[in-house]
């Protein structure tokens, strides 16, 4: 068209006030640091779970693989030791995976739900900014007929320009209503969205550590020795590592 | 924020912005050249800016400058008026920076305040309800027919802990410095620091005497009476606390010392490296910690002491030493066999005595050293198991139970529970177990040597006379052998012993995790709303609320989606305008959509389309049926394409409509043709005085009934239809008078100009 020598950046009047993007900008930020720390929580869950599970297998594995070894098979109080000792490692273990399975529901998948909610609110951003450039452009060229000498063909031009406007225009301010509605809710919602998920947290480990408390307090009654101070047990210890260092053919020569 | 991730408002803007950043100079030139320049550009002088080149110097920034002006200019962006407010817009962003990064500090400054604020406020509010428990409601309750048993049990050591509380506030109140003063941070931690002793002192004993504090009011609880009493006296006593149960108050100091390290950690986190009191504040931190660390050592100190001072069951202990790995050794011959297919070789003189303690002597290093691997595993996923803190995320719901709760509770975890556990793992387990491997070296090697000794005894054994060397060999071999025999099963039975009483303590260890975790979490259980509700129940509670969550943030995304993510409203570009008037011509404006998100053919005759390109309907359904497949035209390329990706493409009026055919008098039916979208106004010619017709194209006559206008021409209409009624002509005036026929959608109204 020939009356577009050049595209047109700002227009005259300021189309939208600086409180308003202001406020604009203000909410983004907030939702932006939302995001960024839902998917750090995510992730941090998902590794400690995964340590978790593997703490809990490897925990199987010691009386797994003694168990296994002959060694115990020659006493038969070791033997009932070691059995009793592997009963409660594969229990804790089924806890485990119990309690990171609640997790994985009730924490986990919905940490990733959530985040997965700000590409589409990121984008819906980027078109208003688009809409908003769009409008501003129209609105200069629109600005500029309405400067010029009110002759036939600058009307026509004129009236074209604003029909080309009008739905940018209207675009424009939809996008940005929803948005300035929309952005406060979002953020909002969090609080609802993750206090389940919280309570949840907490509640699969209490469950988890009050079948571990129960489980291993019987298994240290038929175990271990009663009545030790952490000293003591070093001394002890110590007292066995002597006795060994004590033998002649411990010395290597 | 560096980089910002969303769209900058504008790109001229952003560079000026960028030149205002670079350099308090460069702006001082541009001032300077708006001053030379005296008509700075518009669209007619372009050419202004090779003046701008000439007058500067060939310094980087004002090439920089130059070439942004030139580019500035060359988009015509920079008009009079806004090369000015360029400057001052420049200004003003800064200004608007500096105004946001004041704003940014001044609400960690706030932030932190309040997190100081929550410290001082809920001691004081945690020692008045202290006091309230061991004064008001203690004496009620003494005054009950009969006391209570034990009730001074119950409040023994209480004192201690409101005393060492109040003298802490009282170092506060007697600075006379107030929150909002940057020296309170230090007289608190200084206080603290300089209390810590004795906070230790008194939550020490507090600690490891609560379980009896429990103990005490189950036996209440046994008898319903007195139960119901106490929780009279308790409503009563402290009525405006919701409170149901002595615990609730005796339980609060096992709560306070736990909460010390996150209140403090909180505070730290909103303070700037550069405060003053930083350093003390991470000190104290850190102290806070470390008491923690050592209450919990000296309650299961105590434990361990008063519960076992009693003990009677020694039969562990009796059976750990009575285990004789010679007996054990003797009863298995198939030992010797393990030997053989290590060794490859087959010694002449079996000793299966030997071979058995030598066998079991193998199977034992084998367990240590699978026993070993298995426990540094263990660590080696703990230490991962810490490093990720959970604790750490800040969604701002630090006003919110249910993650102040998890922190606390993670916190504790993460920063001293656990590294206890794995101290203890570390000093009673690891370690005992490492020095117990180096110490398979000794005998292992001298296994070796003594088979080496025995295959060369072997060649002499037979022999009756025997040289000096000859007897030194038999020698050896025989008091090698002889000293193995008799210290192997003392090897292997110490050795044994010592497993099974680290898989004892490493038992213990998880006992008492367990345990320290169950103390923390009754500090929390009055808190949570749900904690009251069964195993079953609570778990249906908490799925339903993760669905129900799930479901609301569908529908908002789907809002989201939908309406702003919706057909592109833009201007054409001349190719998408080309592109229309073609399929329009060919198919009819009702039959153009465009397309909303770029499209993938995947299947044959599937076309690729970009985000917001025009095409043609052609039939709504392909040829199976399907209705989610439609055949466009796109302009040239024809394919099926996804309805979903499809919109109805509304025009604008830009493009002159087709003209209708004129329709002859004499009976040619006239063919309708679709000139405008339903949403465009039919022209309603009316001539009202603050309005005035024009034409809006060129229209050249081709037959006598037409008259011949030019684009912005005025006109008069006279009839708007023609003489079949057809609405689709309009009889004009044009200038000059000329009369005649113009389609009617070449017209235009337009507000008449005041001067006419």
């Amino acid at each position: 068209m020939s009356w577009i020598p050049f595209k047109i950046g700002q227009p005259k009047k300021q189309i939208v006030s600086k409180t308003v993007e202001r406020d604009f900008e203000r909410e983004y930020d907030k939702l932006q640091k939302l995001e960024d720390q839902t998917k750090k929580l995510h992730k941090d869950m998902k590794k400690s779970t995964e340590a978790d599970l593997a703490m809990s297998k490897a925990a199987v594995k010691i009386s797994a693989d003694l168990l296994s070894n002959p060694l115990c098979e020659q006493d038969q109080a070791f033997l009932d030791s070691m059995t009793a000792l592997d009963t409660a490692m594969r229990r804790m273990d089924s806890f485990n995976q119990e309690k990171v399975n609640q997790i994985q529901k009730t924490v986990i998948d919905p940490l990733k739900k959530y985040s997965g909610v700000f590409p589409s609110l990121n984008m819906a951003v980027k078109r208003r900014e688009q809409a908003l450039q769009d409008y501003k452009r129209l609105q200069s060229k629109a600005e500029k007929y309405e400067e010029k000498e009110k002759t036939g063909p600058v009307m026509v031009k004129l009236h074209q320009a604003r029909e080309e406007l009008r739905p940018v225009r209207e675009d424009f301010e939809a996008k940005n209503k929803q948005l300035l509605d929309e952005m406060p809710k979002f953020y909002y919602s969090r609080i609802d969205y993750f206090q389940p998920s919280f309570e949840a947290l907490i509640r699969a480990q209490v469950v988890y550590f009050t079948e571990m408390y129960n489980i291993f307090s019987e298994l240290t009654d038929q175990i271990d020795q009663a009545g030790l101070t952490d000293e003591q047990r070093e001394r002890e210890t110590e007292a066995k590592l002597s006795e060994l260092r004590a033998l002649s053919i411990v010395a290597d020569d | 924020m560096e980089v910002p991730r969303r769209p900058r408002p504008s790109s001229c803007m952003l560079a000026l912005q960028q030149a205002a950043a670079k350099d308090p100079r460069s702006s001082a030139l541009r001032e300077e050249n708006d001053h030379d320049e005296g008509d700075p550009f518009g669209e007619e002088t372009f050419g202004g800016d090779e003046e701008l080149d000439g007058s500067l110097d060939g310094s980087v920034e004002t090439s920089e400058l130059a070439g942004m002006n030139a580019t500035l200019s060359s988009r015509g962006s920079c008009s009079e008026e806004s090369s000015t407010s360029a400057e001052e817009e420049a200004a003003e962003a800064k200004k608007k920076r500096e105004e946001e990064e004041a704003a940014a500090k001044e609400r960690a400054a706030q932030r932190q305040m309040l997190a100081i604020e929550e410290l001082v406020h809920s001691e004081r509010n945690y020692l008045r309800l202290l006091r309230l428990s061991s004064g008001t409601i203690r004496n009620n309750l003494q005054k009950l027919q009969p006391p209570p048993a034990d009730l001074d049990s119950v409040f023994l050591d209480i004192e201690d802990v409101i005393d060492v509380s109040s003298r802490l506030l009282g170092l506060l109140d007697q600075k006379l410095v107030q929150p909002g003063d940057p020296r309170f941070l230090e007289t608190l931690c200084e206080s603290f620091l300089g209390l810590s002793s004795d906070i230790e002192a008194a939550y020490k004993e507090y600690l490891a005497n609560y379980n009896q504090v429990t103990v005490v009011e189950n036996s209440y609880k046994q008898k319903e009476a007195l139960w119901n009493d106490v929780v009279r006296v308790i409503k009563t006593s402290a009525p405006e606390v919701n409170a149901t149960s002595l615990s609730f108050f005796l339980v609060m100091p096992v709560q306070r010392i736990a909460r010390y390290p996150l209140l403090l950690q909180t505070i730290q986190k909103h303070t700037e490296k550069t405060h003053p009191a930083y350093a003390l504040l991470e000190r104290t931190a850190h102290t806070s910690i470390a008491l923690n660390y050592r209450i919990n050592e000296y309650k299961r100190f105590r434990e361990v002491a008063d519960k076992y001072k009693k003990t009677e069951t020694l039969t562990i202990k009796d059976k750990i030493y009575r285990l004789n790995t010679h007996s054990i050794a003797k009863k298995t011959a198939r030992f010797g066999q393990h030997i053989r297919h290590e060794t490859g070789m087959a010694p002449k003189l079996v000793d299966e005595e030997f071979d058995a303690l030598e066998g079991f002597f193998y199977v034992l290093e084998h367990g240590i050293l699978e026993l070993l691997e298995n426990v540094e595993t263990y660590l080696y996923h703990l230490q991962g198991f810490l490093s990720c803190r959970t604790e750490e995320f800040d969604l701002d719901m630090d006003g919110e139970k249910a993650p102040i709760c998890y922190k606390e509770i993670t916190t504790a975890l993460r920063q001293w529970i656990l590294p206890t556990f794995e101290k203890r793992m570390r000093t009673l387990i690891r370690k005992p177990l490492g020095a117990l491997r180096d110490l398979l070296v000794g005998p292992r090697n001298l296994i070796r040597k003594r088979l080496d000794k025995l295959l060369d005894y072997e060649l002499i054994e037979a022999k009756s006379n025997l040289s000096y060397e000859e007897q030194d060999v038999a020698n050896t071999y025989r008091t090698m052998n002889t000293l193995l025999l008799n210290e192997l099963p003392q090897f292997t039975g110490v050795a044994l012993q010592m497993i099974w009483s680290v898989l004892g303590t490493f038992s213990c260890l998880h006992r008492d995790l367990a345990a320290d975790m169950e103390q923390l979490f009754q500090s929390f259980a009055q808190q949570l709303p749900h904690s009251s509700m069964e195993r079953g129940a609570f778990r249906e509670w908490a799925e339903s609320a993760v669905l129900e969550g799930a479901r609301r943030l569908e529908t908002l995304c789907r809002s989201v989606e939908h309406t702003l993510n919706g057909p592109v409203v833009q201007p054409l570009s001349p190719s998408s305008r080309r592109r229309l008037k073609q399929l329009t011509d060919k198919h009819g404006s009702g039959k153009i959509y465009q397309v909303v998100g770029s499209v993938v053919g995947s299947r044959d005759l599937d076309l690729n389309l970009a985000r917001g390109e025009l095409v043609a309907i052609i039939s709504e359904a392909d040829t199976r049926g399907d209705k989610r497949r439609w055949l466009v035209d796109a302009g040239g390329p024809r394919g099926y394409a996804p309805s979903s990706k499809l919109i109805r493409y509304h025009q604008p009026t830009e493009d002159p409509p087709p003209s209708p055919q004129l329709t002859l008098p004499d009976g040619v039916t006239e063919t309708r043709r679709h000139s405008y979208t339903p949403e465009s106004q039919p022209m309603t010619v009316m001539s009202q005085p603050c309005f005035q017709v024009l034409a809006a194209y060129d229209f050249t006559a081709t037959g006598n009934h037409e008259v011949s206008v030019r684009a912005g021409e005025p006109v008069r209409v006279l009839e708007p239809r023609d003489k079949r009624g057809n609405p689709e002509w309009s009889l004009v005036e044009a200038r000059g008078g000329a009369r005649g026929y113009v389609p009617s959608n070449y017209l235009a109204i337009a507000p008449r100009p005041p001067h006419h």
